[in-house]
Formats: structure tokens, C-alpha cells, sequence
């Protein structure tokens, strides 16, 4: 079928973009989760 | 936590049921062959991502009025997920029209007005990033969203009413004006699920502006310590 | 009423600060005339396709040095340090942005009428008869642009990178301005001037939903 890989190419890129937009979200997440955790242990510590 | 991962279930549940229905549920279009299944993607991606930006300007404008920083973590969260909608239109857009009509793009309506659209909230976001205060950051950047949603409709008819003498092909040809009825039944269920996944980001992303804001308080907290 | 006493009192203000120097108007004329030159380099000027062009790249013309003239509305103010004396001088803060943006307007009108003629000499169109109207459309795209760029300018004076921001956020909203204004002014300026009422209403739309989104939203860009 023609022009079949032109809708693939779509496809993958266009979930790609949304993929590496959710992936840079968690990648940001999991590290301030880490830093929250780091601070508040920081803090609770010299007491 | 477990709501947030069984929303992300369903959301991609649902996006593969979507890309099956695309490709399996929906009939062939008679003139563009395998081409015309982008559409379904597309279009609903459009969709979802107006609905987002709109999101967006209420939320400036409840900022404006209520000044409550939750608003502010909203309006930035909708802006980044418009902006990933809206690019994702960008793009398959040419991929979908250059087989069929064998041009990239055209400045019509529509077209123009959506790349305006995202030029826009990309300025929203830039102008985030040059204001340090977050109190001013949240206030101008929400007055200039709300100027920045009111443009767009004045972009859109004024290309559609002053820059229509070069005939140009109708990149969203006959969208709603006559689709078969399975068509439109996929088309509508992919209007559907592209919210829901878009619903899943905003989540996502709100929860990492609140994650940061809770970041700053207790960097401020072990600074007096 | 106060709303217009104080604006009257500010933009003689604005005014007064602009002619005792006339930096700003000198400044912009010349930098208008430099741009037309550069798009006579870029296109081929004399040949019918420039005359088809010559009212866009006139609208872009202005547009670029607007975004410039725009710098120094609200840094200047910053500079001196003087918007919070102004706020406490007047009851209604649209006061201060009503009496900038007239004052931008007619700023931007001086300009355009000063390099008009030179336009119509660059790209040999008459324009001395279709003046009443072409003033018309020049007035409410100025205006247009003008309470925009008042607008912007009041955000990129708290920001950083401000010379740079300015032009970046305005002239996508202005998009519409260009638009409409650049082919309104073509259809006057062609062999056989037609003239645009729709498109000169559209103006007028834009700018009364700009102005009073500014007057909605006016004391909250000012907010200390």
C-alpha cells in the first residue's frame, strides 16, 4: 500500500513527541522527589 | 499514587484501542488510500490541544483574580501540554498533506494560525524563564496568556478573510463535512482519548510544578537552619 | 472625569518629555527609512512585483520599528524610578497606560507620516490621493499596534533580556495588524484603489478588544 510508511511516520513520530515530553516530566520528578527527600532529611537531622 | 498510575493505565489503554480503531475499525477513504488515517490522530490532537490552551486561559484568568499559586502551576502545566499537542499537529500535518497534495504547507487559516498559536505560548514559557519572582512571574506571564488566547481568533479570521486569492487546498478537506459514519464514530472516540491522555500529562506535569514549589520552601527552611 | 484629566495631564507629560529631546521619533524615522532601503536591496524594487509588495513590507516596516520604540515606554520609568509617583498621582492606573498609548500612537503617526512620502518615491505609488482613507487605516493599525506594544512593554520592563522579549512577544499578537492593514493599504494603493471597509472595521475591532482587555487588565501590569 502506498504512502503506508508516510502514516507510520506519523504515528511514531508524533507519539515520540509525546513520549520524550512524559519522559523529561518523570526524569524532573524522580529527581526533586530525591532532592525533597534529601532536604527533609537534612533538616530533620541537626536537631 | 494509585489513582495517578491507574489513570495512566487507562489513558494508554486507550490510545492503543484508539491506534486500532485507526487502523483496523475505520474503512479505507476512497481518494487518499492508507493516507487519510493520520487525520484521525491529528485532528484529535488539535482538539485536545485548543481545549488545553483554553484550560490555560481560564486559569489566567484565575490567577489574575484569585491569585492563588495553584492557578499559576496550572496555567504553565496547560501551556506545556499545548504546546506538545500543538507540535505534534505541526508535524504530521506536512507528513499527511505532502503525499496528497504534494506540499509541505500552506498559509491558510487554519495552518497559520495554529503555528501563531504555538509561537505564542512559547513566548509564555520564555517569558517564564526571564522572570526570577514568582509572584511577578505568575502575574505577568498570566496576563500575557489571557492577551495571547484573545489574539487567536483575530489570527484566525483575518487570514481567513484576507488571504484567501490564491486557491489553496483545504488541508482538513472534508473533516465533519460528510464523513462516514464509522469515520466519524473513530474520529470522535479519538477526540475522546486524546483528551483523557492529555488529562494524564496535565496531572503529571502539575505534580512536578508543585514538587518544585515544595523544593523552594524546604531549600528555604534548611537555609535558616 | 478624573479617568480623563489625569490622561490628559500625563500624555502632555509624555508629550513634553518626547519633543524636548525628539530621540525617540529621530531615531525611529531614520530607522524606518534604513529598513525600506534594505527591503529595496532585498527585493527588486521598480518592477511590478514591488509595487504588489511595497504595502506589506511598509506595515513591516513599522512594525519592526515599533518593537523598538516600545523599549523605552516603561524603562524609562524604571530608569527614573518615577511609575510609583505616577501611580499614587492618578485615582485610575489606565490613566498611565491611555495617556502612553495616545502618546505611542501619535508618535508612530509622526514616523509614518514623515517617511510616507519617501515611500511613495521608493516604489513609485501615488498615495496623495487615497490620503484621507490611507490616514484612516494608518490611525487605527498605529492604535492597534500601539496599545499592544504598550502592553508588552509594561511585561518586558520586569523581565530580563527585555530588548530582545519585547519584539518576541508583540509581533505575533500583532499578526493580525499585518495582516488586514497590509492588504487594506494594497487594495488603496493599486491601479484601481478599492477600498476595504470590512478590513477597516476588523481594525477597529481588534483595537477596541485590545483596549479594553488593557483597561480590564491595566493596574495588575503595574502592581508593585
Amino acid at each position: 500500500m502506498k504512502n503506508l510508511d508516510s502514516v507510520f511516520a506519523a504515528y511514531v513520530i508524533g507519539w515520540g513527541i509525546f513520549f520524550v515530553f512524559f519522559l523529561s516530566i518523570a526524569r524532573r520528578t524522580s529527581a526533586l522527589r530525591a532532592e525533597v527527600d534529601r532536604l527533609k532529611n537534612s533538616i530533620s537531622r541537626p536537631k | 499514587m494509585t489513582k495517578r498510575i491507574l489513570l495512566g493505565v487507562v489513558a494508554i489503554a486507550l490510545v492503543i484501542v484508539a491506534a486500532y480503531a485507526n487502523f483496523f475499525v475505520a474503512p479505507t477513504e476512497r481518494t487518499m488510500g492508507v493516507i487519510q488515517r493520520i487525520f484521525y490522530f491529528h485532528a484529535a490532537t488539535a482538539w485536545a490541544g485548543e481545549m488545553v490552551f483554553f484550560v490555560c486561559f481560564v486559569a489566567n484568568l484565575l490567577y489574575v483574580w484569585k491569585r492563588e499559586q495553584k492557578y499559576d502551576w496550572l496555567g504553565v502545566t496547560c501551556a506545556e501540554v499545548g504546546i506538545a499537542c500543538i507540535t505534534v499537529v505541526l508535524i504530521t500535518g506536512p507528513i499527511w498533506a505532502h503525499p496528497v497534495w504534494g506540499i509541505w504547507w500552506t498559509w491558510d487559516a487554519r495552518l497559520t494560525s495554529t503555528f501563531v498559536l504555538w509561537l505564542l505560548y512559547v513566548s509564555y514559557l520564555l517569558l517564564r524563564t526571564l522572570i526570577e519572582e514568582p509572584g511577578r512571574r505568575a502575574l505577568l506571564s498570566a496576563l500575557f496568556g489571557i492577551f495571547a488566547f484573545l489574539d487567536v481568533p483575530l489570527v484566525f479570521f483575518s487570514i481567513r478573510w484576507w488571504r484567501t486569492q490564491h486557491p489553496a487546498p483545504v488541508i482538513m478537506g472534508g473533516q465533519g463535512s460528510g464523513l462516514d459514519p464509522t469515520m466519524s464514530k473513530v474520529f470522535f472516540f479519538n477526540v475522546l482519548v486524546m483528551h483523557i491522555f492529555c488529562v494524564f500529562l496535565i496531572v503529571e506535569r502539575y505534580i512536578l510544578e508543585k514538587l518544585r514549589h515544595d523544593v523552594d520552601l524546604l531549600q528555604r527552611e534548611a537555609e535558616v537552619q | 472625569m478624573a479617568l480623563f484629566s489625569n490622561t490628559a495631564t500625563l500624555l502632555g507629560k509624555e508629550l513634553r518629555t518626547e519633543f524636548r529631546s525628539r530621540e525617540l521619533l529621530t531615531t525611529t524615522s531614520v530607522f524606518i527609512l534604513i529598513v525600506l532601503v534594505l527591503f529595496s536591496f532585498a527585493t527588486n524594487p521598480g518592477t511590478e512585483e514591488a509595487r504588489e509588495f511595497a504595502p506589506g513590507l511598509l506595515w513591516l516596516a513599522i512594525l519592526f520599528a515599533s518593537s523598538l520604540m516600545f523599549q523605552s515606554c516603561f524603562l524609562r520609568e524604571q530608569a527614573n524610578d518615577t511609575l510609583s509617583s505616577l501611580r499614587l498621582a492618578v485615582s485610575d492606573p489606565f490613566a498611565i497606560f491611555l495617556a502612553k498609548l495616545i502618546a505611542n500612537t501619535l508618535f508612530l503617526l509622526l514616523t509614518e507620516a514623515l517617511m510616507l512620502p519617501f515611500f511613495a518615491i521608493f516604489y513609485n505609488i501615488t498615495v496623495w490621493s487615497q490620503l484621507p482613507i490611507l490616514s484612516l487605516v494608518l490611525l487605527l493599525g498605529s492604535f492597534g499596534i500601539a496599545i499592544a506594544g504598550t502592553a508588552i512593554s509594561a511585561i518586558s520592563a520586569q523581565a530580563r533580556m527585555r530588548e530582545l522579549l519585547l519584539p518576541l512577544l508583540l509581533l505575533p499578537l500583532l499578526t493580525p495588524v499585518l495582516v488586514v492593514s497590509a492588504t487594506v493599504t494594497g487594495s488603496l494603493l493599486d491601479r484601481d484603489p478599492v477600498i476595504q471597509w470590512k478590513g477597516i472595521a476588523f481594525l477597529g475591532v481588534f483595537d477596541m478588544i485590545f483596549l479594553t482587555a488593557l483597561w480590564i487588565f491595566g493596574q495588575y501590569f503595574l502592581e508593585e
